[in-house]
């Protein structure tokens, strides 16, 4: 198993200055990423989730600072680059990235084609006519039609669903390894962001990517998910396949997360809710993270930061409630409904 | 502003409280039992400490040149505005006499008297060089040009703050009408094509003919125009944020206009309109020079940095009277650079996106 | 429901234009629709839609260039009197979609929540201010403390909340929610979800809830309309409408809702909705109610082929 990770983060710190106070945006994460596979990272705003895959492109503002741990690809440690040069030879080529709005992905004074077709040529030496024919094979390739004619026009007449699909185009073009989204649909509507989802699966197929997947939509992360891991205030507290994680999951967090979803809740109950916010991470955080807004945490919680517990292989969770001495607690009802199948109430459409 | 905010005393409390259970040593089997859980804990975290104006502050603080030329300002409008109170402190127009031996304007000979004594004759102390009695010289009707200097550096700060504020009040109040009432928009639009195609230099030249020249008509004539640039500036950026929601929230609550515009308008463009205003003062001033300089504006009785630099520039020929062009420009310079610089380093400062750090 | 009902909003015909004449983008084209006193009425649709006009077009942001809106039977649209006018400031209430922008960044909390109170008839004294302000906050669940923050301070469930106590606070007996929850964290939704609740409950409000989320939607909604390029095309009580979903369009955003549930959402499939499948050009489709309760827009073909789905 391990000759296919093709990425692996090891006791990742990063820290961020601002306005003269240290901010530990990533507590030291550890993750293997498999080749081939699609791995969704879910969490809040300020959970982390984006700064932790901008690592792996030297992305980071310049205020933050990797300040240890490692991260692997391809017997080269991206934490320790520190030129532009060297970062040059990743991004893009060997991992790129969908961001969440696709018109700021764009150049607004550029017709579409050309955008693609630099992309096209920053992969390969080619002629002007085979970088063209590239181009048109691309864009067919993410579903846009009569490419022949809408490489010639400019982002602001394409709808945003279309738009996504550019850029999508334009991160496959160099032909990368590992394709990160970033929010890839929260800025669509409901219809589009399916198809959109339906066509970076087709596309991981066809160009034998391994997909990470950063999103705060559940629903997304059903649709699209190998594996999930779950993210609070800079830290994977649980992790482990799409199944294991929405139907056995293990970490009060990920219950809560689960449990509060209006999708699973039945009209005039009231739906559980977290209270309060999540921790200011400007602030050391002691214990688990997440204790102060769990109402079973147990006072441990609050002293000593748990370890990660093997629930299964593939399955960990960080919490001292999967510790033997630990009181048992049983998770929420609406999470043994989904467990059941049927999930509680919500729709099948017909 | 909230300066020196004390933390409210509740959280404070609740702080040492997690803090001090985190410290207490537990036996092992109380570490996995239950811990009281308190839902309002959970609302109280989370909360930055952010205040506007001191990061504002900070962030212009680590800017070292402003603050240089701070300090420069400072001391010299601190100067400016004490040097009539200090002793010996002659009044600026004087005239001063000198007793001067006769030359023969050929031989350059002493011209002697009967008794071969050289012949004394008083005279106005015209051009005398920088030195001890008169420390930047005398100009060319002998008067003194330190104390002429620090004289036209009030009025010709008088005036251009006169001219920021008057400029700053007017191009609000229009600008910020301009911008949130949509029935004047049109109003105010062809006014401001009307006035901004009038040449301002023409008025200027115009309204001194008419009007006795003098401080006040260069007060007049110079904000006769520039709230016009200050006015479309404001209403620009009042466009920019009056349909953001939170100014459609007070209009579904239904405050007033004003209210709206003097609670969610104006103090978001405090900083802009500060900075604007910093920079409208050096404008005013070297706006000032430039009408004196070409010989309309206050009269020379009244020394002004204006008056000074022109009457300095007269004698710009001759390298011995070069000083009397050099003093005056050295402050002028002084005070415009520094209010440029201070303006500027201040707009930084009062961005937001620049609070990183 | 059998017995009649009181209805409190009644939208006739509403249209709302943007633009002059030259450049005239129909937002929101004859829109038709009732609100009853106490329920939930939810307009469902994508970006671009006319929901969100539709909205500000009741709490008179927007103006509107044809049909009337009624309140209580009288008309709130166009020019109303004075005394109208400040009824239904109080009377109807907003709460906006992104609590980041829609606070004033530069007032202190106690004044975002107190705003509404200056508008009133005379001002509020500082005690009585104080007083509902403290009340109006922990209403929503925040501490009166919190007061004599600023915005900047909270986070997005919390500032949303600030932006419901400032609704509150005009003791209003209608709110229209224009997307309250989509700009909030996943965690934070079911506060607030359950905050308009309880508050329904308590006080007896109306809400039309203004969103994009079918499946949001479904939870807190009594009655759903879908909203299409600024045409209703189908309303319906929300569970009929998740049962039998006649108008194509809506089908297709039934189908698009994501679920959080792996083998449900990988093996769902996708509805795409193409205008083109009607066949307007001869027959003009009509609004017409197909079962109690139950509207769809479509022409006469249409309508019969739903009728006959429905038995």
């Amino acid at each position: 198993m391990d000759n296919n990770v093709i990425l692996s983060v090891r006791d990742l710190d990063v820290k961020f200055s601002l306005r003269g106070r240290v901010l530990h945006a990533i507590r030291g994460i550890s993750l293997d990423v498999y080749q081939g596979e699609s791995l969704a990272i879910v969490g809040e705003s300020g959970s982390g989730k984006s700064v932790f895959t901008k690592t792996f492109m030297g992305l980071l503002d310049a205020n933050g600072s990797i300040t240890g741990g490692s991260v692997l690809y391809r017997d080269q440690d991206l934490a320790r680059f520190e030129t532009e040069k060297q970062w040059l030879s990743i991004r893009g080529k060997e991992i790129a990235m969908v961001m969440q709005d696709p018109m700021t992905a764009l150049n607004p004074l550029k017709t579409i084609g050309s955008q693609v077709e630099e992309a096209v040529l920053l992969h390969r030496k080619c002629t002007k006519e085979a970088a063209r024919q590239a181009v048109l094979d691309i864009l067919t390739d993410v579903g846009i039609q009569e490419a022949e004619r809408r490489c010639h026009q400019y982002p602001h007449e394409f709808s945003g669903g279309m738009r996504q699909r550019v850029v999508i185009a334009i991160a496959l073009a160099c032909r990368p390894k590992i394709l990160i989204c970033d929010e890839p649909t929260t800025a669509l509507d409901v219809t589009i962001q399916a198809q959109i989802l339906r066509l970076i699966r087709e596309m991981q197929k066809k160009y034998d990517l391994t997909t990470i997947y950063i999103t705060h939509d559940l629903g997304v992360v059903a649709n699209v998910a190998d594996r999930v891991a779950v993210m609070y205030a800079g830290d994977i507290v649980e992790i482990g396949t799409c199944e294991e994680i929405f139907y056995d999951p293990r970490h009060p967090y990920t219950w809560a997360l689960l449990s509060s979803l209006p999708q699973l809740g039945t009209r005039g109950e009231e739906l559980y809710a977290i209270q309060g916010t999540p921790p200011n991470l400007f602030y050391e955080v002691h214990g688990d993270a997440f204790a102060p807004r769990n109402p079973k945490a147990l006072k441990i919680d609050f002293v000593e930061r748990p370890p990660y517990f093997e629930v299964s292989p593939t399955h960990r969770a960080r919490t001292w409630l999967l510790d033997p001495r630990a009181p048992k607690v049983e998770p929420p009802e609406q999470i043994k409904l989904l467990r059941k199948g049927g999930g509680g109430s919500h729709g099948r459409t017909p | 502003m909230a300066f020196f905010r004390i933390k409210d005393r509740r959280t404070a409390d609740l702080a040492e409280g997690l803090e001090q259970s985190a410290k207490r040593e537990y036996t092992q089997k109380e570490l996995f039992q239950f811990a009281p859980y308190d839902p309002e804990a959970g609302e109280r975290g989370g909360y930055s400490n952010y205040s506007y104006w001191r990061s504002t502050l900070r962030a212009f603080c680590k800017n070292r040149t402003a603050l240089i030329f701070l300090c420069l300002i400072a001391a010299t409008l601190l100067f400016t505005f004490l040097e009539p109170f200090l002793p010996y402190a002659p009044e600026a127009n004087t005239i001063y006499w000198t007793e001067k031996a006769e030359v023969n304007i050929f031989t350059l000979e002493p011209v002697l008297d009967e008794a071969g004594n050289p012949v004394v004759k008083t005279s106005r102390a015209v051009n005398e060089k920088p030195g001890g009695e008169f420390w930047f010289g005398t100009n060319a009707i002998g008067q003194d040009l330190w104390s002429q200097i620090w004289s036209g550096t009030r009025t010709s700060l008088g005036i251009g703050f006169s001219v920021a504020c008057i400029d700053a009040l007017l191009g609000i109040l229009i600008g910020v009408l301009w911008g949130y009432v949509r029935k004047l928009d049109f109003f105010f639009t062809e006014l401001y094509n009307v006035f901004d195609n009038v040449p301002q230099t023409l008025l200027v030249i115009i309204i001194s003919y008419i009007l006795r020249p003098g401080v006040g008509t260069m007060i007049f004539a110079m904000c006769l125009t520039s709230w016009l640039q200050t006015a479309r500036f404001v209403r620009n950026q009042v466009v920019i944020i009056r349909d953001r929601d939170y100014n459609l929230a007070s209009r579904c609550l239904g405050s007033s206009t004003g209210r709206i515009i003097s609670k969610n308008l104006l103090p978001y463009l405090v900083s802009i309109l500060t900075m604007r205003m910093a920079l409208a003062i050096p404008a005013a001033i070297s706006n000032e020079v430039f009408i004196n300089y070409i010989g309309l504006g206050v009269p020379p009785e009244i020394p002004t940095l204006g008056n000074l630099v022109e009457a300095g520039r007269k004698v710009m020929m001759e390298p011995a009277l070069r000083y009397q062009l050099f003093f005056p420009v050295i402050v002028l310079s002084v005070v415009t650079i520094s209010f440029y610089i201070i303006g500027n380093a201040f707009a930084d400062a009062a961005d937001p996106k620049n609070h990183v750090n | 429901m059998a017995e009649p009902r009181e209805i409190l909003l009644d939208v006739k015909d509403l249209s709302v234009t943007f633009g002059t004449r030259k450049k005239a983008f129909p937002a929101v084209r004859n829109v038709n629709f009732q609100i009853y006193k106490g329920e939930t009425f939810s307009l469902v649709g994508e970006s671009g839609s006319g929901k969100t006009t539709i909205g500000r077009a009741i709490i008179r942001i927007n103006p509107i260039s044809g049909g009337e809106i009624l309140y209580k039977g009288e008309r709130i649209s166009g020019r109303i009197s004075r005394e109208l006018d400040r009824k239904i400031t109080k009377e109807i209430q907003m709460v906006f979609q992104d609590p980041m922008a829609s606070l004033n960044e530069r007032a202190k909390v106690d004044y975002i929540v107190s705003e509404g109170l200056y508008s009133g008839e005379r001002r509020p004294s500082r005690e009585e201010r104080e007083a509902k302000v403290a009340r109006a906050l922990s209403d929503v669940g925040l501490l009166p403390e919190f007061a004599s923050r600023f915005p900047h301070e909270f986070s997005g469930g919390q500032r949303q909340r600030i932006g419901i106590a400032r609704a509150l606070i005009m003791e209003p007996d209608f709110i229209i929610a224009d997307e309250p929850i989509s700009a909030l964290d996943v965690s934070i939704r079911a506060q607030v979800l359950n905050l308009l609740a309880k508050l329904q409950k308590e006080r007896g409000l109306t809400y039309l809830f203004v969103a994009h989320d079918l499946s949001v939607v479904r939870f807190i909604s009594d009655r759903i309309a879908v909203i299409h390029k600024g045409q209703i095309v189908e309303m319906a009580e929300s569970e009929q409408l998740f049962r039998t979903p006649l108008h194509p369009y809506t089908q297709s955003l039934l189908s698009a809702i994501p679920l959080p549930d792996p083998r449900a959402e990988k093996g769902k499939t996708l509805r795409v909705y193409d205008p083109a499948c009607h066949n307007y050009g001869e027959t003009k489709p009509v609004w017409a109610e197909l079962e109690p309760g139950h509207f769809v827009l479509g022409s006469r073909e249409e309508l019969e082929e739903y009728r006959t789905r429905l038995t």
